[in-house]
């Protein structure tokens, strides 16, 4: 049977979240499948990395498991050929990887880091490649593109930490053309941390310093009224496929961490989802197949493989549709919605892992080096002279 | 032998295991012996089922022990012999867990004994009570669809007369005079199954029961290992009617070996109707069935919460005894619309958007048919069909799980789920042979296939559950 390793964890505040990616759906339905040996790797807060098949188990994570990863020693990785893990011990037995699917929510996982490494290590995985997930880690570069290439987007205007340090007067001056109420955003974090509904000058400041706290890049946008805010999972390469669009049936002004993840006391049978929604969203048929076209193009532009999901806000009255952001690993993949959409669990897992192997195909056939003789110039009459 | 397995034979639950294993055996000292010899770990014998704690087994472990102390007290008096007793020690000790084993099947032949003398007396102080009643009893006999047969008459007939029937599949000797004991006797009819496993036993039945009316539900492959062969297991279940004689018999028009026994004066019934009756406009979905039942200048509307187009059969059967019974139409119709699916028998429930058809107390070729096509005529999303197969098919065991591989192929059904075991192949071979398009997926047992259905289907999808097959012969 081929080898397949499910990273979660990592260095990420979507730590706890990740876990659960990689229990509900994807370990559990590796195993119900039979057809590969399932190694787990958890990466912990510290990014120190272990392998245990007790790990396959999500109750391994329920309790504190810091005694048990005490008793483990760190895996080591190889890169000679594909990627190995050295099982920790004496004789240190190589186990190959034949395929990673990786299920890191933000920073180090979800932000291009682990697709980069993967790449490195030249190892087919599941999921967006380095540069999609890095344009779409970014709120900020994610809405440049995006309105580059024509769609429609919330005007927003983005700075740094140290630029806001700076100058914090010339950026209130461009916060104060936007629209009130309006949004500030850390440009990186995922699961709405950090976000803040803004409605007065007062606020403004302190939401800012709160972004900005989080992250070193932040945003503020006009915010949507009589906002349908409605997400699209899509998985593919070159023919993206949409699944249901989804409508967040939450009443408050925006979601926050506790509610999109540990929703209503409600244990999350299915994953890390969203405990009310409608799927698919009653907003008629015309809005629905003009998100799905949209959600396929916006794919494509960033450039995204595998899976990846897009998040739009609709203006109830005006009927415009706004890309929102863009998510390159959707919490438990987004299966609840998949299922709903005629895609089983095992379907939707086996067919990211074709993806994830047609891509690595289509890379081996793409030629990245070639040879020059400028090496042999360097101290000629020319180069370097 | 690995040292797991080794150590098994030592553990306490060791003694536990063999009697669930006799007990689940049926107390059957030949399906014992073969299964243990088969076991190499006797830690995880128990899967599907837990043991339970009847008086028998009961009496069986307190034997076993009782063994193991009189074992221990010996070893612990030879203790003063020092180095010679640890020669002694050795063998002594390898050899127990397997006199234990040879212990527990000689208590149960000797039980066996015993029990026939017991039951003996049982059967005739039953047959003296019965043939004091006045109650109209009626005898059901078949390899498959007892129980349904009877249900059905139960819910019918007890519209309007006072109905007993033995509980669960109460169909040995012994169990049919407990329950003719606990009769009140004013009871105007009475329901018994027969139960078929050695030739006699059928007729045995009857010269206790002395039945007024026989039913005979069909004829096949189930229990064929102890039979031998198909034809065997027809006369043994037509000894009903050798002795019902020129009384009423009712004999499944389905069941090919049926109706080739029955005699001439044989009321046949099917899914066309019974007697001079008819069936027709015959409708079938998840809600039921419902079909109108007909003779001259009469009308009987039918309709049942049982599953599938093969109960159309039995409802005639018993509709039919209904009206020699005396009961007005009104009646039969209110009986009929009381009729649902019993546990493990076509028993539709909702899960997450998913229907599940728990059908997994059907484990012979006929009731399997039966599932396959009221499955595919079912419009659904997707449509999954969990089987391990039958057991006890004997010789015709090959022959049977081709044919059930060919109908599955034939049926359209979109997803074919098979618990690994040794006639896995033949089903696998029945499917390829006739050009199955959809797909396979296997399981080594039911429980994993249960807990693996979540990740395989999709809310609209119908999954239906077709035999489980008990410990001793996965």
């Amino acid at each position: 049977m081929r080898n397949v390793a499910v990273i979660f964890g990592g260095r990420s505040a979507e730590h706890d979240v990740s876990i659960i990616t990689a229990h509900i759906p994807v370990i559990e339905t590796l195993l119900a499948g039979r057809k590969y040996d399932v190694v787990p790797i958890y990466i912990s807060r510290a990014g120190v990395w272990y392998s245990d098949s007790a790990m396959n188990n999500l109750e391994y994570f329920k309790e504190d498991f810091e005694p048990k990863l005490r008793r483990l020693k760190p895996l080591q990785l190889s890169f000679e050929k594909g990627l190995e893990i050295i099982e920790p011990g004496i004789f240190g037995k190589k186990k190959k990887i034949d395929i990673v699917f990786p299920t890191m929510h933000g920073t180090y996982g979800e932000d291009g880091s682990l697709p980069g490494l993967l790449r490195m290590a030249n190892v087919p995985f599941v999921g967006c490649d380095l540069s999609a997930s890095a344009v779409a880690m970014d709120k900020a570069f994610t809405k440049q593109i995006l309105s580059a290439e024509g769609i429609l987007v919330v005007p927003f205007v983005w700075f740094t930490k140290s630029e806001w340090e700076a100058d914090n007067k010339r950026i209130l001056e461009q916060i104060a053309r936007l629209k009130s109420p309006r949004f500030v955003k850390p440009v990186h974090l995922g699961s709405s941390i950090a976000i803040t509904k803004v409605k007065s000058e007062a606020e403004l400041v302190n939401a800012i310093e709160v972004a900005l706290h989080y992250d070193d890049k932040a945003l503020v946008e006009e915010s949507v009224e009589d906002l349908i805010e409605v997400t699209l999972p899509i998985i593919g390469n070159n023919e993206p496929r949409a699944a249901e669009v989804e409508h967040a049936l939450n009443k408050t002004e925006v979601f926050d961490f506790n509610e999109k993840y540990l929703s209503g006391g409600k244990k999350s049978v299915g994953g890390v989802n969203r405990a009310y929604s409608e799927i698919p969203a009653n907003i008629g048929e015309e809005v629905t197949s003009k998100v799905k076209e949209m959600g396929k193009q916006v794919y494509r532009i960033l450039g995204c493989t595998g899976i990846a999901r897009v998040d739009f806000l609709i203006d109830g009255k005006t009927k415009k549709i706004f890309v929102n952001e863009v998510n390159t690993l959707p919490g438990s993949l987004y299966h609840h919605n998949w299922r709903k959409a005629g895609v089983s669990n095992m379907e939707l897992i086996e067919e990211l892992i074709r993806l994830a192997e047609e891509r690595f195909a289509s890379q081996k056939n793409t030629t990245f080096t070639f040879k020059s003789d400028i090496l042999k110039k360097v101290g000629g009459p020319k180069i370097g002279a | 032998m690995s040292i797991q397995s080794f150590l098994s034979l030592y553990r306490p639950r060791y003694i536990r295991s063999l009697i669930y294993m006799l007990q689940t055996s049926e107390y059957d000292v030949g399906d014992f012996t073969a299964w243990y010899l088969r076991t190499r770990d006797f830690s995880s014998v128990e899967r599907r089922r837990k043991i339970a704690w009847t008086p028998k087994a009961t009496l069986f472990a307190v034997a076993l022990w009782a063994l193991v102390g009189i074992v221990a007290y010996i070893l612990l008096t030879f203790l003063f012999l020092g180095g010679a007793f640890l020669v002694l020690l050795a063998p002594i000790l390898l050899l127990l867990p397997f006199v234990l084993a040879v212990a527990l099947a000689g208590f149960a032949i000797l039980f066996a004994g015993v029990q026939s003398i017991v039951e003996q007396f049982y059967m005739r102080r039953a047959a003296l009570r019965l043939s004091r009643m006045k109650a109209f009893k009626i005898a059901i006999a078949g390899s498959f669809g007892k129980t349904t047969m009877r249900e059905i008459l139960k819910a019918v007939l007890a519209e309007s007369k006072r109905v007993a029937a033995p509980p669960h599949s109460y169909n040995t000797p012994l169990s049919i005079s407990r329950f003719v004991g606990s009769l009140k006797g004013d009871e105007e009819v009475l329901i018994f199954e027969l139960g078929e496993y050695y030739p006699g036993d059928v007729r045995k039945l009857c010269e206790m029961i002395k039945p007024d009316l026989g039913i005979v539900t069909g004829v096949n492959e189930a229990h064929l290992e102890k039979f031998g062969d198909l034809e065997e297991t027809a006369e043994t279940i037509f000894e009903l009617a050798d002795y019902l004689n020129d009384k009423p018999l009712y004999v499944n028009g389905e069941s090919e070996m049926a109706w080739k026994h029955a005699p001439e004066h044989a009321i046949i019934y099917s899914c066309a109707g019974s007697g001079d009756w008819k069936a027709a406009h015959t409708k079938t979905d998840l809600s039921g069935l419902s079909f109108s039942f007909q003779r001259e200048g009469e009308d009987i509307a039918v309709r049942s919460k049982l599953l599938g187009v093969h109960n159309v059969g039995p409802l005639s059967a018993a509709i039919h005894v209904a009206k020699r019974l005396g009961l007005p139409n009104t009646a039969i119709e209110a009986g009929l619309s009381k009729t649902k699916a019993f546990e493990h028998r076509m028993q539709a429930r909702a899960e997450g958007g998913i229907v599940i058809i728990d059908d997994s107390y059907n484990g012979n070729p006929d009731g399997a048919r039966a599932a396959i096509t009221f499955l595919a005529g079912l419009s659904a999303k997707r449509r999954f069909y969990i089987t391990p197969g039958f057991v006890e098919m004997g010789a015709r065991s090959e022959v049977v799980h081709r044919e059930l591989g060919r109908e599955l192929a034939l049926s359209g059904i979109e997803h074919i789920v098979l618990i690994q075991n040794s006639v896995t192949g033949h089903i696998e071979s029945g499917l390829a042979g006739a050009n199955y398009h959809g797909k396979i997926l296997h399981f080594p047992d039911m429980p994993q296939a249960l807990s693996a259905l979540k990740h395989v289907t999709t809310p609209g999808d119908v999954v239906l559950i077709q035999n489980d097959w008990p410990d001793q012969y996965a």
